[in-house]
């Protein structure tokens, strides 16, 4: 059993007085920060239950207080406002210590003057394990990473992907109630981060533990998760699977966060026409699924004017349709990326790279899409309709 | 094309070469400017008094084991007594020195609290005020109380070393990334631990460093000791070579004197020797990434 549960968590910065005069920014907006009377608003809203031996992600760009929601589930942050629940006991006031959670560090932050194996029974140590456990212990987890011929080495002997399988080792060995990862993939090259972010998924069918991961690499936030919270400039956008939520992204913010090439956006027009939603778009006119028709119908959306989302991997060439220029064209293996200007705005769809001798720089080319794959967002709260 | 090739790389070579002798020329009389006052101080303190009266020479004197003897054994200073105190002495601030400079730097770069910008200004300020004009009121005080001749009055004053924490705060905030606190904390570790298991060791560098300017400066240090040493039993080494000065003229033998000052620095070269090695550079490489 190792429930976590946050409700209405807030966290604030206080301004220091000086800086606040200075800057006389009380209640405004400066870059994606919200600045109160009370000060640096990081997290706002946040609430969460996360079931046992669930993998969490929490996903967003940078400085919208997915690290600081992290940081205070460790306890390495003051909760301003809200409750923290980790098995059914508040967690507020418990030092981190006495919180049975372990982390796992952007930048390892092992201790240099110890060896592997050291670093790895530190904690078993202050917890005055006798020496057999810590033994078998470290040599379990050390087994479970690969990392047994390592044991002996000081961090510095090691590649940055052996010291972050340590850094792992020593936030598994004592079998916390939840491990806690805050970008532990983000150090490494391209290459090794696509085989950790395979180990880690192996990991977690091994010690079988809940997994609060923090990342704003999208591929790691839909590859591990078994649900992703996406936050933007300190609140949830959206709680869902990795798969809802690119079928089904809540906002604007999501749809075009999540997938990549990233969702292609349009001006259209949402209209009723014999009881059926249609989108009008760029002279092209298209009637929605049947379950998005039920979804609007549900929500008794009235005609208005919409923001049009489609993925690339969704829009077609076809012989009529809106009506567009490729600009670039990007040959990525097996697909190959066109970016074309619509109206003046860029465009990109994916084709695949087998048909055709690939020229088709300046060819004016039409596109359509089906009623399934059109994601309609309202202009005024930026908010999907279906919802 | 090969044949000038070969001429130009020649050429090279022997600029290289040129370039090194000359390099090696330079550090040798380097070396040899630092070694001669060591030498002349070994080959004096192995001249009998005569030896040293007549015409200036370099050649071994020969004495030197009855210097050593004669300043050993000297009734009216007991340098054996003097060196045991010096290192107490020295020993013991160079140690509070650091470990509490160190503990201090510690609390100022990772603790988060009110007026840390003032704390930090103020323990700066204390660093322009010189030993001197705070040493007036401190001997006072000493005198007082009653406190004079106690050797613990030398040492427990260092524990507020300025300059070192300053030192050591600068060297913190090159090596110390707080994840790294902040993994042992979640480790178990209380916040003292982290410190001396954690924080001191990645610190070792800084801690000999500081060890070997602390030592040094209260091993030489005659200013205070020569103020609250009043008692024989209690002098220090500095006081003890001063003493010397106004000894006997017809007693004076200037052998025994060298003896005296060569005894005087060696507890202070075994030290460096022995913490230079201490002083290795990327000591938290590998901690985190860079």
């Amino acid at each position: 059993m190792s429930e976590v549960k946050l409700v209405n968590i807030k966290k604030v910065y206080p301004v220091i007085e000086r800086n606040k005069n200075k800057k006389n920014v009380n209640g405004h907006r400066t870059g994606n920060l919200q600045i109160t009377d009370e000060g640096v608003v990081a997290v706002q809203e946040f609430s969460l239950d996360i079931a046992d031996k669930e993998f969490i992600v929490l996903v967003g760009p940078s400085g919208c207080g997915k690290s600081t929601t992290l940081r205070m589930v460790a306890g390495l942050e003051e909760i301003t406002s809200g409750e923290l629940y980790i098995d059914g006991e508040y967690m507020n006031d418990v030092a981190p210590k006495d919180r049975d959670i372990a982390m796992v560090f952007q930048n390892y932050a092992l201790y240099p003057h110890m060896t592997v194996y050291q670093n790895m029974a530190y904690s078993l140590k202050i917890q005055k394990a006798s020496r057999e456990e810590i033994d078998r212990k470290v040599r379990e987890a050390a087994e479970i990473l690969d990392i047994t011929d390592y044991l002996d080495r000081k961090p510095k002997e090691l590649s940055g992907g052996q010291r972050q399988r340590v850094a792992i080792g020593r936030a598994i060995v004592r079998h916390p109630k939840a491990l806690l990862m805050d970008e532990p993939l983000s150090n490494l090259d391209a290459k090794l981060r696509n085989q950790m972010r395979a180990e880690i998924i192996k990991l977690r069918e091994r010690i079988n533990t809940t997994f609060i991961y923090v990342t704003h690499d999208q591929t790691e936030a839909m590859t591990l998760g078994d649900r992703i919270v996406v936050m933007k400039d300190g609140y949830i956008q959206q709680i869902a699977t990795p798969q809802e939520v690119f079928d089904h992204p809540s906002n604007l913010f999501v749809a075009g966060f999540i997938g990549t090439p990233q969702m292609n956006f349009f001006d259209a027009e949402l209209k009723l026409r014999d009881g059926d939603y249609w989108v009008d778009v760029e002279g092209a006119s298209v009637r929605l699924a049947d379950e998005k028709q039920e979804r609007l119908k549900a929500n008794h959306v009235e005609e208005q004017a919409v923001t049009l989302g489609v993925r690339p991997e969704h829009l077609l060439l076809a012989d009529k349709g809106i009506a567009g220029k490729v600009t670039v064209s990007e040959l990525m293996g097996s697909s190959r990326h066109l970016h074309l200007t619509v109206h003046g705005k860029d465009v990109i769809i994916i084709v695949p790279s087998t048909g055709g001798s690939g020229n088709y720089i300046g060819s004016e080319v039409a596109l359509s899409f089906d009623g399934s794959n059109a994601h309609v967002f309202s202009k005024a709260t930026e908010k999907n309709l279906e919802y | 094309m090969t044949i000038a090739n070969s001429s130009r790389s020649r050429k090279a070579k022997a600029q290289l070469f040129i370039l090194r002798v000359l390099a090696y020329l330079f550090i040798g009389i380097l070396v040899a400017m630092c070694l001669f006052f060591f030498v002349m101080l070994l080959l004096m303190s192995s001249k009998s008094n005569s030896q040293l009266q007549g015409a200036f020479s370099l050649k071994w004197g020969g004495h030197f084991l009855e210097n050593l003897h004669n300043a050993w054994n000297d009734a009216s200073t007991n340098i054996p007594r003097g060196m045991v105190n010096s290192f107490i002495v020295a020993m013991s601030s160079a140690l509070i020195t650091t470990y509490f400079s160190a503990l201090t730097a510690y609390g100022i770069h990772v603790y988060e609290f009110r007026f840390k910008r003032a704390i930090f200004t103020f323990i700066m300020a204390i660093m322009m005020i010189p030993a001197q004009v705070s040493a007036v009121g401190f001997i006072q005080l000493a005198y007082k109380f009653g406190l004079t001749n106690k050797l613990w009055l030398l040492i427990l004053p260092g524990m507020a070393a300025p300059v070192v924490f300053f030192y050591m705060k600068q060297y913190l905030e090159s090596v110390l990334p707080l994840e790294m606190v902040e993994a042992a904390r979640i480790d178990g570790s209380s916040e003292f631990r982290i410190f001396n298991e954690v924080v001191l060791p990645i610190m070792k560098p800084a801690v000999a460093v500081q060890m070997i300017f602390s030592f040094v400066s209260s091993w030489n240090n005659y200013f205070m000791p020569s103020l609250l040493l009043t008692k024989p039993e209690k002098r220090t080494v500095p006081i003890m070579i001063a003493m010397l000065r106004s000894a006997d003229y017809s007693k004076f033998d200037m052998g025994k004197v060298f003896m005296f000052i060569l005894l005087a620095i060696l507890p202070v070269m075994l030290v460096y020797a022995v913490l230079s090695k201490s002083i290795i550079k990327g000591v938290t490489s590998g901690s985190v990434k860079g």
